[in-house]
């Protein structure tokens, strides 16, 4: 390989000098990278104004003109923060019913796209129109029917009530689906007639074939779940049951003090998305991959 | 018994397609039956109908006298092979060749001792360990022709599985196929657009066309004794010359008049295109490029040659047809070139069906 770019660079000397760029290039890619950077700086700048608040006294929150950095970092609001609420708690609660959720949606949204798309029955299209329509409902217009059916079931402020209520995604039908429809339809039919049953071929042909569609819906999924605010302030009232964001937000009233206490607010603002985080740096390359592959927006 | 049977098969697809028409074939027990015919004439139709993958609108298919037209295809009791090789791309050469064998719920050591010996049959066992990613064109479908062994099946489906392969790999390839088949002695349905690989394979060949089947017969009577003019151009390389002559009778004598040419032919054919009432009527006569012998007769104007080493092929316009004729590539060819037509290989078929005359 090295021999032949060697040869390449002996033979074609004009390919390595390249012409000097216009000046209207220079403006271009300047303005390109001035934009780049506005809009990276927008986007961050809320996270990192909440990471140096974390730190900073509350006189240096509301001092005019701001500083970005505080005189001294207030490092001890971290622990103070975590001490005043029981966010441990509320931490697992986000994390085991996410993790639950995330499991039943998987395991749903296979079964669902495995028919969707091996079998061939009747009302097929339909069922897949319905599904997609159901995909366009906007999410508040079902919370009081799934309020009814969950208080009717005896459901209401509970982890199952929760897990249960969000354990289908239509998102996840459809995007699952799309994943089993790249997959050759020999690679099934050779399982098939190899004496696989439908069960193996969706779990041992089909899930590994599609492994990465799984793991980006999972962690969009995942990340939707442990965000989620309203719905589960709808219908989780006790306070161990409190998901992270509910916490934060009885944290914002109480310990908080309605920002009398932001430095304690943003401190544990910071520690609450720190699981995201991990997530995202362990994950990323599948997050790329999937929304790259799929056209999908979060 | 038959190992399989089929019995006046339809197959409609939703878009009204007539894919099958009223198709029978019986198959014997360790035959190699091989299914030709061009892009589609329902051949992988229905191969896909013997395996359970498409549904038979109309008809019977029997395994073993059994009726297994709403059993799935899990439950058939048959192996196949892709042309795409169809194996998975996440797991080894062993776990691949294993698979069917781990769907029976088969012992460990049972599995392991089977897929080396068949590793073995068809030399892969070097590659065990590798991935198919890892592996050429030739050794993936070597792998699947293991997959498909293995699995020990009375019959085994072949759907075009050495279409994706080169030249020089596909001859390979056709040996171990006939060696497996002479070692398993299994029921083979192998299905191809090739007519060599039908001819070398084939116990019997099924010639199909346009969703109906043409002719069940062996290789060689299938090239010696085509049933109409289709089989007759379909099979055989290069195509049967076929071209429209007239039946005459001059006296006693019968002759066929084509181009302002004519022929006497010899007594026993001039018997039978008699008894037949086709004297003064137009029929198809079909020869072979190879059997026309080079001597003073017929001249047709040379319209290109194809040099093939020992041989070569020429394609020639007589009397305002294109005649394929091959030659020795020692003969001299130029722009014209002076045949006649062996009599004894001509092959007549009826104008109208063109069904074989004799």
């Amino acid at each position: 390989m090295d021999e032949v770019v060697a040869t390449a660079k002996y033979e074609t000397p004009q390919v390595q000098t390249k012409e000097a760029p216009t000046f209207l290039q220079i403006v271009k890619k300047t303005a390109r990278h001035i934009l780049l950077i506005l809009f990276s700086v927008i986007t961050a700048f809320p996270f990192l104004w909440m990471l140096v608040s974390a730190i900073k006294t509350t006189d240096e929150i509301w001092k005019f003109p701001p500083s970005f950095w505080p005189a001294e970092p207030q490092w001890q609001n971290f622990i103070e923060a975590w001490n005043s609420a029981p966010f441990g708690l509320y931490m697992f609660n986000s994390l085991f019913t996410a993790t639950a959720i995330v499991l039943f949606q998987i395991f749903s949204a296979a079964m669902m796209a495995y028919a969707l798309t091996q079998f061939r029955f009747k009302g097929q299209k339909f069922l897949f129109a319905s599904i997609l329509a159901i995909y366009m409902l906007p999410a508040a217009s079902t919370y009081v029917p799934s309020y009814v059916i969950l208080s009717k079931l005896n459901m209401l402020d509970s982890y199952q009530g929760m897990i249960i209520s969000n354990a289908v995604s239509v998102f996840g039908i459809f995007f699952i689906r799309q994943a089993f429809m790249q997959v050759p339809k020999e690679m099934v039919e050779a399982a098939k007639v190899d004496g696989a049953s439908h069960w193996t071929i969706l779990w041992k042909v089909l899930l590994p074939m599609t492994k990465s569609s799984f793991l980006t819906f999972s962690l969009i999924s995942f990340v939707q779940m442990f965000n989620n605010y309203l719905w589960p302030s709808l219908i989780l009232k006790s306070q161990d049951k409190y998901l992270i964001t509910m916490g934060l937000r009885q944290f914002f009233i109480e310990g908080g003090a309605y920002g009398i206490k932001w430095p304690l607010v943003m401190a544990a603002n910071v520690f609450a998305v720190v699981p995201l985080l991990l997530l995202f740096f362990v994950a990323q390359k599948w997050f790329i991959k999937g929304i790259n592959d799929r056209g999908v927006k979060g | 018994m038959n190992a399989l049977s089929l019995h006046n098969i339809d197959k409609y697809y939703e878009n009204g397609a007539h894919a099958v028409k009223g198709l029978n074939l019986d198959i014997n027990r360790g035959e190699f039956i091989v299914v030709v015919g061009p892009s589609g004439c329902g051949k992988s139709t229905t191969l896909r109908m013997i395996a359970g993958f498409e549904k038979v609108t109309n008809g019977e298919i029997k395994v073993n006298d059994k009726f297994v037209n709403d059993l799935e295809p899990m439950k058939r009791g048959m192996s196949m092979v892709f042309q795409s090789y169809a194996l998975y791309p996440y797991m080894t050469v062993y776990e691949n060749i294993a698979f069917p064998l781990k769907m029976r719920n088969m012992r460990k050591d049972e599995i392991k001792r089977k897929v080396e010996e068949a590793a073995e049959v068809v030399n892969v066992t070097p590659y065990l360990k590798r991935k198919p990613g890892q592996l050429s064109g030739g050794q993936r479908q070597r792998v699947a022709l293991a997959r498909a062994m293995v699995a020990n099946t009375a019959i085994c489906l072949m759907d075009e599985p050495l279409s994706n392969l080169d030249a020089a790999l596909r001859t390979g390839m056709r040996r171990e196929i006939k060696k497996l088949h002479q070692r398993l002695q299994n029921t083979i349905v192998y299905v191809t657009h090739d007519q060599v690989e039908a001819m070398t394979l084939g116990t019997r060949i099924v010639v199909m066309k346009d969703g109906m089947i043409q002719q069940i017969d062996t290789p060689q009577n299938i090239y010696e004794k085509p049933a109409n003019s289709f089989v007759a151009s379909f099979i055989g390389n290069p195509q049967m010359n076929i071209c429209t002559a007239s039946v005459i009778k001059e006296g006693k004598q019968v002759k066929l008049l084509f181009g302002g040419e004519d022929l006497t032919l010899p007594p026993q054919t001039a018997d039978m295109l008699e008894r037949q009432n086709y004297v003064n009527k137009d029929i198809l006569i079909g020869f072979r490029a190879t059997d026309v012998l080079y001597e003073e007769g017929f001249v047709a104007e040379v319209e290109h040659v194809e040099l093939l080493g020992n041989e070569q092929h020429v394609k020639a316009n007589w009397n305002g047809q294109q005649v394929s004729l091959q030659a020795p590539s020692s003969m001299p060819i130029d722009k014209a070139v002076s045949f006649s037509i062996n009599l004894d290989k001509l092959h007549f078929f009826d104008s109208d069906t063109e069904e074989r005359i004799c």
